[in-house]
């Protein structure tokens, strides 16, 4: 008797995915700029599936998908930040002096421009996102959401309540400890040969 | 305004690559990259590092997070119908 209603959930089951999985690269892009690690991110995205999933006959096909997966996962997010009181440390991260966070002029003079502009290209995607995880959250999220979702700043500094120039200051020391922790690994992985790099490294 | 020179020019780099300056600004930098090989190649190592930052963020997602979304979901109707089958 059971074997009607599991036929019809199947069903709906390939229903959804055939509509949300082709979603999910932006979602997770998303997930990234919002959360403090790939497994968070990949969480995210996992419980909003999961709670989409649930409430998927409430969604009316032909209206914007996307939007109401994106609506789903903030609101899970902003749950799960109040659960995990996260912002305790928040404030004093922009405190920090900038050789606190890692300054990129000391390496970058020793590998040519060129070279590690290189090394970064043939960077495998996972040590990419392996240095992302290295960065202080409030520097990941600004980094992310500037550059992969493309907000602009004003609302970058209203989802993250501090004011504009919080945000280009967390963008600037971002990505300089991003681009540290990145030749760091070209050079561990030997995507940034000993040879390109020039005389005076310790 | 003041003129961009190297110095301002080069702070900036973020700020013209996210296109929040305004359009004045941008036509100067604009200008000044054009004719400062040192300026020009800071920006391009910088539109380098956000490409490698996107293509990083955005590419195919590990197949495996759909393969457990999917079992995931699978588990949950098969667990509703224990419950109604109980």
């Amino acid at each position: 008797m059971t074997t009607s209603n599991n036929d019809e959930q199947r069903q709906m089951l390939r229903e959804f995915e055939e509509h949300t999985m082709p979603l999910m690269p932006r979602l997770l892009a998303q997930a990234r700029a919002l959360t403090n690690s790939e497994q968070d991110a990949q969480d995210l995205v996992q419980e909003t599936y999961l709670k989409a999933f649930r409430a998927w006959k409430q969604f009316e096909l032909g209206t914007n998908l996307k939007a109401w997966l994106v609506k789903i996962m903030k609101n899970t997010n902003l749950n799960n930040l109040e659960k995990s009181n996260r912002d305790k440390t928040r404030g004093s991260i922009d405190e920090l002096e900038d050789w606190q966070v890692g300054g990129a002029e000391s390496l970058t003079a020793r590998a040519s421009r060129s070279a590690e502009a290189e090394a970064m290209e043939n960077l495998p995607t996972s040590t990419v996102l392996k240095a992302l995880d290295t960065l202080p959250a409030e520097f990941r999220e600004v980094v992310l959401q500037a550059i992969v979702v493309g907000l602009p700043y004003a609302e970058i500094a209203a989802n993250m309540g501090t004011p504009v120039g919080t945000v280009m200051s967390r963008l600037h020391r971002g990505k300089k400890a991003l681009r540290v922790a990145l030749a760091e690994y070209a050079r561990e992985e030997g995507y940034l040969n000993e040879n390109e790099l020039e005389t005076e490294q310790e | 305004m003041a003129d961009f020179d190297c110095e301002e020019t080069k702070r900036h780099v973020h700020e013209y690559l996210q296109a929040e300056l305004t359009e004045q600004e941008m036509d100067e930098i604009t200008a000044h990259l054009a004719n400062c090989d040192s300026c020009e190649g800071d920006y391009d190592f910088e539109q380098v590092f956000n490409k490698v930052i996107q293509r990083s963020c955005t590419e195919a997602p590990p197949e495996e997070l759909a393969h457990r979304i999917h079992d995931r979901i699978r588990l949950i109707l098969d667990q509703g119908h224990e419950e109604a089958e109980a």
